[in-house]
C-alpha cells in the first residue's frame, strides 16, 4: 500500500559532540543579562526623569510612561537576581558547550563580517563573499561548487530586487562598473 | 508581464544614462535612480504627492532614470530632515518639504536648518479647513464657536502631530475667539478624519485631501477655509458643494490664515547645474496634465517659485512660522 | 447574506491573472521556507515582506498570506518525513506522523496532514467571513479609551495567562515597551530616550527587530544542534488520497472538536501551539484504545494539524478587526499593513472593504490551491532538505539583511538586526519569552497614545475607561486577567475551606 520510500540522508561531519565541556551556565548568563537590563533601566529612568515624568493638567508627560516602565523593568531584574542568588544550590545547567559555541561563532563571525563589508562593497558583492566563503570554508564544499552557487544566488537576488521589484539595496564599486 | 517590460526599459534607460555620462559636453543628468524623500508615513499627503510625481515622471518621460519613493516618516518627519542633511553633495535625493522644515527644529530641538539644503522649487500651497461632524446642530462658524464656548468639557479638536501647523491653527482659533479646545494629536490626517466621523472629536483642521472622502460621504461639514480668498475649484465635489463654495474664515468672522508650502529641496553642496536639472524637471512636471488633475483633486493652490523668488518666499514664510510658533508657546527652550 | 455578497466582491477583486500568479509564487515560496530548517512561517513572511512594498496592498497581502499558508503546509512535510517540527505547533504532528512514515505509510500521513489543515483553516475562514460584517458595524464606536482598553487587555492576558516565569514575562514586555517609546513622542512632539543621537530619532522599527529576533537568532540556535538528518520521501498517489478521504467521516468528531479548539485559541493571543497539543490530548483522552496513539495512528495527525491551522487562520481576525495580532505571523502582517498605509483596526472594515474581502477571499482560494499544490509536489519539496545547511544558512542571513535594510533604506538597521539576533539567541536560551517583547514593540506606542489622548479628552479623569459599557467591560476583564493567578489561587483556597 505504501508508495516508493527512499531515504534522504544528510550527514553533519563536524557536529558538536555531546560530552563537550560547558563554557558557562544558564544561571551565570541570566545574572549578566539581568545586570545589563538593570543598568539600561537606570539610564532610561534618569533620562525620562529629565524629559519630564509628572502628571500634567491634561494627562501624563512624555517621560511618564517610560519612567515607570523602567522602574518596573528594574524591579523585575532585581527580583530575578534575588531568585538566582537563592537558587545557587541547584545544579548549573549549561548555557552553551565549547563545541556549540564554536559552531555558533562559525556563523556569527561571518555574519558580522558580512555586515561590515556591506558598508563598502554593497549588499550583492558581500553576499557573494558570504555564501561562497561559508560554503567553502565551513561547509567544506568544493570551491567551484561554492563559488558557482553563491554567484548564482547573488545574481538572482539582484535581478529580483533591483530590477524586477525596484527595491534599492546598498551597492558598491562593482555594481558601479556596470552602471548601477 | 508589464513589470518585466518596465524593468527591461529601465535597463535600457540605464545604459543610455551611462552613454550620456561618457559625453562630458552634455548638461548634468542623474546617473542612478532618484530618491523622492517623503517626510511622512505611507498614505499621507506627501506620500501621495511623491507617488503622483513618480508616475508622472515615468509616464511623460521626463527623466531617463526612474524615481523611487523613500518614506522617512520617523520622528514626525525629523528622520527625513536628518537624512537630507547627512546626504550633502548627493544629487540623487530630493525632499518633498512642508512646514515641518521651520517648525520641527523649533519644537523638538532637532539640529536642522533648511538653509543647509539647496532649494529647488515651491510647487504648491496647501489649504486648511475647519471641519465639524454633520451630526452636530451648528451650521456655520458663528454657531460652532458659540457652542464651543458654552461646552464643558471643552470641544475636542483633532489634528496631525503635536506643536505643528494643526495645533498652531487651533491655538490661534482659540486666541481670536476666546474659546478653549482640547487638542488631540493623531498620527495622521486620516486618523483625525475617521475619529471625527466616529464622533470622538467635534472638529478638526485637516487639509482638503485628508477629509475629501468623508466629506463626499456627507459625514463631515466644511465650515471655513483658513485663507484670504476662497479656493478656485468650482466643480462639485459633494452633492451640493464645490471647494469654492466653502467660505473663508475671515468672511465668517474668524480672522486666521495659514497656507502650507509644498516645496522640493536637494541636499546641501550640490552644483548649480545639478540644481538646474531639477528646476527644469519640476517646471516640466507642473505642466503635465497628471499634475494639474492631482492639484484639483487634492484642492491644492497652484504656485511655482524657483531661484531668488523662492528664497525670498522661504525667508518670509520662515519668519511668519517662527512668529506663530513663538506666540503659540511651542518653541522649546 | 451580507457576508456572501461581500465575499463575492472579494473574489472579483481577486480573480485577475496577476493576483493568481502572485498567489502561486507566494505558495511555492511559503512551502519552501516552511521546509527549510531555521526558517518557518513568521521568519519567512518577515524576510519576504520587502518584496511587497512596491505592490498595491491587496496584491501584497494576497502574496503574503499565501506565503503563510505555504509555510504551514511545509511544516507538516518535515514533521512527518524527518521528525523535525518546523514550528513549535508541528511538534504534536510528529508524535504519530513520524511513526506512520517509519511504517511506510508516509504518503497516508501527509495526505491526512494536508487534508486536516485544509479543513481546519476552512472552518476558521468561515468563522471570519461571518463575524467580519458585524465587526464593521460597531467599528466607529472605537475612540481612544476603547482602543486603550483593548491594548491593555492584550498586555494583561500575556502577563496573567503566560506559562513562563512571571518576572521574565514582565522583563520581556517592559523592555519591548521601552524600546517602542524611543524617538519622537507623538502626543507632546518631544524627543525622548535618543540621547541626542540622530540615528535614534526615528525609533526602533519593529520589523527589523523581528527579523533579528527570529531570523538571525534561529540560525544561531540551529547551528548549535547536530544537523544530520535521516528521513523518508513519499510520492502521494491518487489511491492513497482516496483511501484517507474515505476514512475522514469516521473522525468527524475529532475534526470538529479540533477546529473549535483552534478557532478559540487562535482568537486569544498565542494560541497555535497550545491548540495543537490540547486537541491531540483530547483526541487521545476520548479514544477507546489510548495505547495506539504515538504508534502511527492517523487520528493523531488529524487532531493537531486541524487545530494548528484553525488557530493560525483565526489569529488573523483580531489582527484585522482590532489591530491586535494573535500570532507572530499575524504581528508581521500587521507591520506590513502599516507599511502599505492601512491602519488595522475596526475601521479597516469600513474604509478598505475591497482589501479586507479580497484578503478573506484569498484565504479560501489560497487554501484550495495550496492543498492541491502540496499534494502533487511533496517529493520535490522533501528533497530541498538535501541541500546542505552550510549553503542555506548564509543565504538566509543575506535574505534577512535585505529584509531589514529595505524596510527603511537604512544601513543602521542592519546593525539593529544583528543586535536583536544576539538578544533573541540569549533570551531564548535563558527562558525570557520573545512573544511579549514583540507584541510590546508593535503596540507600545499606540497603547500609550491612546491612553494619553483619552486623558486629554477627559481632562485627566481615569474614570473615562469605565464611562460606557463597551470600554468598561473590556477594562475590567483586562484587570481580572492581569491578576488571574492571584484570583484563581484565592478561589482554590476558598473551595478548600468549604470542603
Amino acid at each position: 500500500m505504501a508508495s516508493t520510500d527512499t531515504e534522504i540522508v544528510v550527514e553533519d561531519p563536524n557536529a558538536p559532540s555531546d560530552d563537550s565541556p560547558p563554557v558557562t551556565s544558564v544561571r551565570a548568563v541570566d545574572v549578566v543579562v539581568s545586570l545589563l537590563l538593570l543598568t539600561l533601566a537606570l539610564v532610561l529612568a534618569v533620562d525620562n526623569w529629565r524629559t519630564g515624568m509628572s502628571w500634567d493638567f491634561a494627562g501624563p508627560q512624555a517621560g511618564y510612561f517610560p519612567f515607570y516602565l523602567s522602574v518596573i523593568l528594574g524591579g523585575a531584574c532585581i527580583y530575578g537576581l534575588v531568585g538566582a542568588y537563592r537558587s545557587r544550590a541547584e545544579t548549573a545547567q549549561a548555557f552553551v558547550t565549547r563545541d556549540q559555541l564554536r559552531r555558533v561563532l562559525q556563523v556569527f563571525v561571518p555574519t558580522l563580517l558580512f555586515c561590515v563589508f556591506m558598508q563598502w562593497l554593497g549588499l550583492y558583492v558581500a553576499s557573494f563573499l558570504l555564501v561562497g566563503g561559508f560554503m567553502w570554508r565551513i561547509g567544506r564544499i568544493v570551491v567551484w561548487k561554492s563559488l558557482l552557487t553563491s554567484a548564482l544566488f547573488s545574481l538572482i537576488m539582484f535581478a529580483t530586487f533591483e530590477i524586477a521589484f525596484n527595491v534599492i539595496m546598498p551597492k558598491g564599486p562593482v555594481e558601479a562598473l556596470f552602471g548601477y | 508581464m508589464s513589470k518585466q517590460l518596465g524593468a527591461f526599459g529601465l535597463f535600457v534607460g540605464a545604459l543610455g544614462a551611462v552613454a550620456m555620462a561618457a559625453n562630458p559636453a552634455a548638461a548634468w543628468e542623474p546617473s542612478k535612480p532618484v530618491e523622492i524623500v517623503v517626510a511622512a508615513g505611507a498614505g499621507g499627503a506627501s506620500d501621495q504627492m511623491a507617488r503622483m510625481m513618480q508616475s508622472a515622471i515615468q509616464k511623460n518621460n521626463l527623466m531617463k532614470q526612474p524615481a523611487v519613493v523613500s518614506l522617512k516618516g520617523g520622528a514626525s518627519g525629523g528622520e527625513a530632515l536628518m537624512y537630507m542633511k547627512s546626504s550633502e553633495g548627493d544629487p540623487h535625493k530630493v525632499l518633498i518639504a512642508y512646514s515641518l522644515i521651520y517648525m520641527l527644529p523649533l519644537s523638538a530641538k532637532i539640529p536642522f536648518n533648511w538653509r543647509e539644503l539647496s532649494p529647488v522649487s515651491v510647487i504648491a500651497l496647501d489649504q486648511f479647513i475647519l471641519w465639524s461632524n454633520t451630526t452636530l446642530p451648528h451650521k456655520n462658524v458663528k454657531e460652532f464657536i458659540a457652542a464651543a464656548k458654552a461646552a464643558n468639557p471643552p470641544f475636542k479638536m483633532g489634528g496631525t502631530g503635536s506643536k505643528r501647523e494643526d495645533q498652531v491653527l487651533t491655538v490661534f482659533t482659540e486666541k481670536k475667539t476666546g474659546t478653549k479646545f482640547a487638542y488631540l494629536p493623531y498620527k495622521s490626517g486620516g486618523e483625525a478624519a475617521t475619529q471625527l466621523v466616529g464622533n470622538h472629536t467635534q472638529a478638526n483642521v485637516n487639509n482638503p485631501s485628508e477629509n475629501l472622502e468623508v466629506w463626499r460621504a456627507g459625514q463631515v461639514r466644511a465650515l471655513c477655509v483658513f485663507d484670504k480668498e476662497r479656493m478656485q475649484y468650482k466643480a462639485k465635489v459633494t452633492d451640493k458643494q464645490s471647494w469654492n463654495d466653502i467660505p473663508t474664515c475671515k468672511e465668517e468672522g474668524l480672522d486666521v490664515q495659514y497656507l502650507m508650502l509644498r516645496a522640493m529641496f536637494l541636499p546641501g553642496k550640490v552644483t548649480p547645474d545639478q540644481t538646474a536639472f531639477y528646476v527644469d524637471l519640476f517646471k516640466k512636471l507642473v505642466q503635465t496634465t497628471d499634475y494639474k488633475e492631482y492639484l484639483e483633486k487634492q484642492a491644492l493652490k497652484p504656485v511655482f517659485l524657483t531661484g531668488k523668488d523662492m528664497v525670498k518666499f522661504l525667508e518670509e514664510d520662515d519668519a511668519l512660522n517662527k512668529n506663530l510658533m513663538t506666540e503659540a508657546g511651542f518653541v522649546a527652550n | 447574506m451580507e457576508a456572501f455578497s461581500l465575499l463575492l466582491h472579494g473574489f472579483s477583486v481577486l480573480l485577475t491573472w496577476k493576483t493568481l500568479a502572485l498567489m502561486m509564487v507566494g505558495l511555492v515560496l511559503g512551502i519552501f521556507v516552511g521546509v527549510l530548517p531555521g526558517l518557518g512561517g513568521p521568519n519567512g513572511v518577515a524576510i519576504l515582506l520587502p518584496l511587497t512594498f512596491t505592490m498595491d496592498p491587496t496584491s501584497a497581502i494576497v502574496m503574503l498570506s499565501c506565503i503563510y499558508w505555504g509555510a504551514l503546509f511545509g511544516g507538516a512535510i518535515t514533521s512527518i518525513l524527518f521528525n523535525i517540527p518546523g514550528e513549535a505547533w508541528s511538534v504534536a504532528t510528529t508524535f504519530d506522523g513520524y511513526p506512520m512514515a517509519q511504517q511506510g505509510r508516509a504518503a497516508e500521513a501527509l495526505t491526512a496532514a494536508f487534508t486536516s489543515s485544509f479543513i481546519g483553516s476552512f472552518v476558521a475562514v468561515l468563522l471570519i467571513t461571518f463575524l467580519a460584517p458585524s465587526i464593521a458595524s460597531f467599528a466607529l464606536r472605537f475612540g481612544p479609551p476603547e482602543f486603550f482598553a483593548v491594548y491593555l487587555l492584550t498586555f494583561c492576558s500575556f502577563v496573567g495567562l503566560g506559562r513562563e516565569e512571571k518576572h521574565k514575562i514582565v522583563i520581556s514586555m517592559t523592555f519591548g515597551l521601552l524600546l517602542a517609546g524611543v524617538g519622537m513622542d507623538t502626543v507632546s512632539g518631544q524627543l525622548r530616550m535618543t540621547f541626542g543621537w540622530s540615528e535614534l530619532y526615528r525609533g526602533i522599527n519593529f520589523l527589523v527587530a523581528v527579523i533579528g529576533l527570529f531570523g538571525i537568532s534561529e540560525i544561531l540556535l540551529t547551528m548549535e544542534e547536530r544537523l544530520a538528518l535521516r528521513g523518508h520521501t513519499a510520492r502521494i498517489s491518487l489511491g492513497v488520497v482516496l483511501k484517507v478521504w474515505k476514512e475522514l467521516p469516521r473522525y468527524w468528531v475529532t475534526l470538529l472538536r479540533s477546529s473549535a479548539i483552534g478557532c478559540w485559541l487562535g482568537i486569544t493571543p498565542g494560541g497555535a501551539i497550545a491548540a495543537s497539543f490540547m486537541s491531540y490530548n483530547l483526541a487521545k483522552r476520548f479514544a477507546k484504545d489510548k495505547e495506539s496513539f504515538g504508534k502511527g495512528r492517523i487520528e493523531g495527525v488529524f487532531a493537531p494539524e486541524t487545530a494548528a491551522h484553525a488557530s493560525g487562520t483565526a489569529a488573523l481576525l483580531p489582527m484585522l478587526a482590532l489591530g491586535i495580532p494573535g500570532s507572530g505571523t499575524a504581528a508581521i502582517l500587521l507591520g506590513g499593513l502599516l507599511v502599505w498605509g492601512l491602519n488595522p483596526g475596526p475601521l479597516l472594515f469600513v474604509e478598505h472593504k475591497s482589501f479586507v474581502w479580497g484578503l478573506i477571499a484569498s484565504m479560501y482560494l489560497g487554501n484550495v490551491v495550496g492543498f492541491l499544490l502540496v499534494l502533487t509536489t511533496v517529493p520535490v519539496f522533501a528533497s530541498i532538505l538535501r541541500v546542505p545547511f552550510s549553503a542555506v544558512a548564509p543565504m538566509i542571513v543575506v535574505s534577512c539583511a535585505i529584509g531589514a535594510y529595505a524596510i527603511q533604506n537604512a544601513m543602521f538597521d542592519i546593525w539593529w538586526m544583528l543586535l536583536f539576533g544576539v538578544v533573541g539567541y540569549v533570551f531564548k536560551k535563558i527562558g525570557i519569552p520573545l512573544a511579549p517583547f514583540t507584541l510590546a514593540l508593535v503596540l507600545g506606542n499606540r497603547a500609550e497614545d491612546a491612553f494619553r489622548l483619552s486623558m486629554i479628552g477627559s481632562g485627566g479623569d481615569l474614570l473615562v475607561f469605565w464611562s460606557n459599557g463597551l470600554v468598561g467591560s473590556i477594562a475590567t476583564l483586562a484587570l481580572v486577567l492581569l491578576f488571574w493567578p492571584l484570583i484563581s489561587s484565592a478561589i482554590q483556597r476558598f473551595r478548600k475551606k468549604e470542603g
